[in-house]
């Protein structure tokens, strides 16, 4: 599994660089070319305005990576900040920022970033914050419930019984000991960003055209699987690929770094 | 036993999935939108219009140039603000058995321009009384002089009786037209008054899922609402009969015209030579859809068959640019709905505008908020359709400098005197011409209608404003009917 994974991440990383060395932009519109089967022209066939599919695909799979890349560093950072805190800090700390982030957490988070995205408008940096509004919840909780054990580690104590200050003992005791599982947490959200960056692009309320989006272009295809079944099976297997090689590749990290386990196995 | 029970259940509930709508007999019509109000008085949205149109008789009808016709009764003009209406003899009754009478169509009058809520009170703010003079005779008295009054009165006349009983028009409507009101409760049911037909209106949004029920045999036949590559695609299905024809239903792309780049003649028309139209219509517009130039097609009696279509000419439109002394790229937003073919026309456009050295920033909205937008005057370009436009009163309510929103529909907000001097002459070819010259609109397409049914439906074909008139004849044989059309 580990290996198909791999497979699939580098084949999409090098078809994006082809993509991009060959410059293919896929925003050429070519009336003659509606919704062209494949083709040796065009490898993947064309959309419903003759625009060539494969590099669409190849655009569409960068905006999903940037926004994901994105979204998840700037949730990360939100997330990590708060929950350091409340779990450093606890007490009334804790409670405030822990009530805040249950707020957060009773919504759907897929719906409150379709609220906020309908109420901020569409476009490529709105879609962004709507996402970043519900995204940083994961990262709060889990920080705070490691925090938690980690600050009453004698190497925190002893640090803070030699006069560390609260942020040093966070910034260089506690944090480092959370990278690790927060990287297999953003390697999930990874994917789930892109599905939510899919669906809410699907509804109109993410990129705009022209810009290729997976989401925008998997509602275009609907209207026409009929008459062009290759347009929606093409885009939903690309999106389903790349989704499936990161989840995989996120198990397999997680493995990796379940020390319980990995000894266990030894 | 309990298993085998709970096997005929799922049998059961697998087998009733599976099967087709209960032959009823009705003929099912699916439609992109269900109306939403039967009241005439009331209702304004296509679908709504369409049905009552179907549901209620009218004073005045429309010939092929789109003249007023007699209707339900013929007229004179007594004077400049006077108008005598005599109905015509053996009209069919009401639905619930009353005769119509002059008694009913006051009443229907009276009670519109009663009303403080209707969206239609304003076209029919000019009548000053509507007067009963015998059963079959009634009086309009306007408060000023209309020479195109007749064509205004396409109101559907109402039972008297009813109207003073407050009934509810919206959902259990009474009229007397070809067919009557049968049941509405997820699907609206209308029978034909003449052989007791019944008709279902199915809604069903997605024109994909449309295109499948009717393939299934679910429903009997739908039209518009369709992409072309639906069309054609239902073009190649041996059980099924595509039927085109003409529409005059004007797709236009809007200017703020208060804009300091659109208010100037030479951006407008280097907006109007960056569209390439033939091409548009050609690859991704239904059959029959064909250029235009102003709202009105040229076969309407106020149309003007003269107009040059303005070609494509990207290099021209940059010289245009330039010569108005405008840099290069001139960047405009356009402002459309989430509607998927006009996001695709957008796309389209904002392709060869780039080629005229016009960068087109497409804003997609819903479309509350986009119509609010228009409305609001709130834009640089939109697009938009004008739908099932009869009378040339339009280009005054459009282009008037009097008729701004909310009162009119000038959104661009247009002032032209000398455009305001011809109006008020009423001299339609010069207004036509003027308009032509002055680009206020850009003028895009009269899209093509079409209709799709099954080959044993006989004696429908859609009209060119859409209306779904031919409900009325038609008729499910058990052969196949071979159409001409």
């Amino acid at each position: 599994m580990k290996s198909i994974a791999l497979f699939i991440l580098l084949l999409w990383l090098l078809a994006v660089i082809a993509g991009r060395v060959l410059g293919l932009h896929g925003q050429a519109v070519d009336l003659s070319q509606v919704l062209a089967s494949p083709s040796l022209v065009h490898w993947f066939g064309a959309d419903d305005l003759g625009r060539d599919l494969l590099a669409r695909i190849l655009r569409g799979v960068e905006v999903s990576f940037v926004v994901s890349v994105v979204v998840t560093l700037v949730s990360m950072s939100i997330g990590v900040t708060v929950g350091l805190f409340a779990g450093f800090y606890g007490g009334k700390v804790d409670q405030v920022l822990m009530q805040v982030t249950d707020i957060f957490l009773a919504f759907p988070g897929i719906l409150l970033a379709i609220a906020f995205a309908a109420v901020l408008g569409p476009g490529i940096v709105n879609l962004m914050f709507a996402l970043c509004l519900t995204g940083w919840v994961s990262y709060a909780r889990l920080t705070r419930a490691q925090t938690l054990s980690l600050r009453h580690r004698q190497h925190v104590l002893a640090s803070a019984s030699l006069g560390a200050t609260p942020l040093r003992l966070m910034r260089y005791h506690i944090l480092p000991l959370l990278l690790s599982i927060l990287m297999v947490e953003a390697t999930y959200s990874l994917a789930s960003i892109m599905i939510a960056e899919a669906s809410l692009s699907f509804l109109g309320l993410g990129i705009q055209a022209p810009n290729a989006s997976w989401g925008a272009m998997l509602r275009d295809a609907v209207r026409y699987m009929l008459v062009a079944p290759h347009y929606v099976l093409l885009v939903g297997a690309s999106l389903m690929s790349l989704i499936l090689a990161i989840n995989l590749g996120g198990d397999h990290l997680r493995d990796k770094l379940d020390i319980v386990s990995s000894v266990h196995e030894k | 036993m309990r298993f085998i029970r709970l096997t005929c259940v799922l049998c059961f509930l697998l087998l009733s999935a599976c099967q087709r709508p209960v032959a009823d007999g009705a003929i099912h019509f699916a439609i992109a939108q269900a109306p939403i109000s039967l009241d005439p008085r009331y209702a304004t949205d296509a679908a709504s219009e369409r049905v009552n149109r179907l549901i209620y008789q009218r004073l005045v009808a429309f010939d092929a140039q789109s003249k007023p016709v007699p209707g339900m009764a013929t007229w004179q003009r007594l004077s400049p603000i006077h108008y005598r209406f005599t109905l015509q003899a053996g009209l069919p009754p009401f639905h619930h058995g009353r005769p119509v009478t002059a008694v009913d169509v006051v009443a229907t009058y009276q009670s519109l321009l009663a009303l403080k809520d209707s969206p239609h009170a304003a076209e029919y703010d000019n009548i000053q009384r509507v007067r009963l003079i015998n059963p079959l005779v009634l009086d309009f008295e306007l408060k000023a002089a209309d020479s195109d009054f007749p064509a205004r009165l396409m109101m559907g006349i109402l039972p008297q009786d009813l109207i003073e009983q407050h009934h509810d028009f919206a959902h259990q409507p009474v009229g007397s037209g070809g067919f009557a009101f049968y049941a509405w409760q997820q699907q609206l049911t209308l029978q034909r008054v003449s052989d007791q037909q019944l008709v279902t209106l199915v809604e069903v949004k997605d024109p994909t899922v449309r295109v499948l029920k009717l393939m299934r045999g679910e429903v009997d036949l739908l039209q518009g609402d369709l992409p072309p590559e639906l069309v054609q695609y239902l073009q190649k299905q041996a059980h099924l009969l595509v039927k085109t024809t003409k529409g005059t239903n004007f797709s236009y792309l809007g200017l703020n015209l208060q804009d300091p780049l659109l208010s100037q003649l030479r951006v407008r028309q280097a907006i109007m030579h960056a569209i390439d139209r033939q091409a548009i219509i050609k690859q991704v517009m239904v059959d029959q859809t064909r250029l235009a130039e102003v709202i009105l097609p040229p076969e309407h009696y106020a149309g003007h068959a003269g107009l040059t279509h303005a070609s494509y000419r990207p290099a021209f439109s940059k010289q245009l640019l330039q010569s108005a002394g405008i840099t290069l790229p001139l960047k405009l937003v356009y402002k459309t709905s989430t509607d998927a073919q006009r996001v695709r026309l957008a796309t389209i456009l904002q392709a060869q505008m780039a080629k005229a050295g016009i960068d087109l920033e497409i804003r997609s909205l819903d479309w509350g908020t986009f119509f609010a937008e228009i409305k609001q005057g709130n834009f640089q370009l939109y697009g938009l359709t004008w739908v099932g436009v009869r009378t040339p009163e339009i280009y005054r309510q459009v282009f008037g400098s009097e008729w701004m929103p909310p009162q009119g529909f000038n959104r661009g907000r247009y002032v032209d005197a000398a455009l305001d001097a011809l109006l008020g002459a009423q001299d339609w070819l010069a207004i036509t011409k003027r308009i032509h010259a002055q680009l206020p609109y850009i003028p895009l397409w009269y899209e093509g209608q079409v209709a799709v049914m099954q080959k044993n439906m006989s004696g429908y074909a859609p009209h060119a404003d859409g209306n779904w008139d031919d409900l009325a004849m038609i008729q499910r044989s058990a052969t196949i009917a071979h159409d001409a059309d």
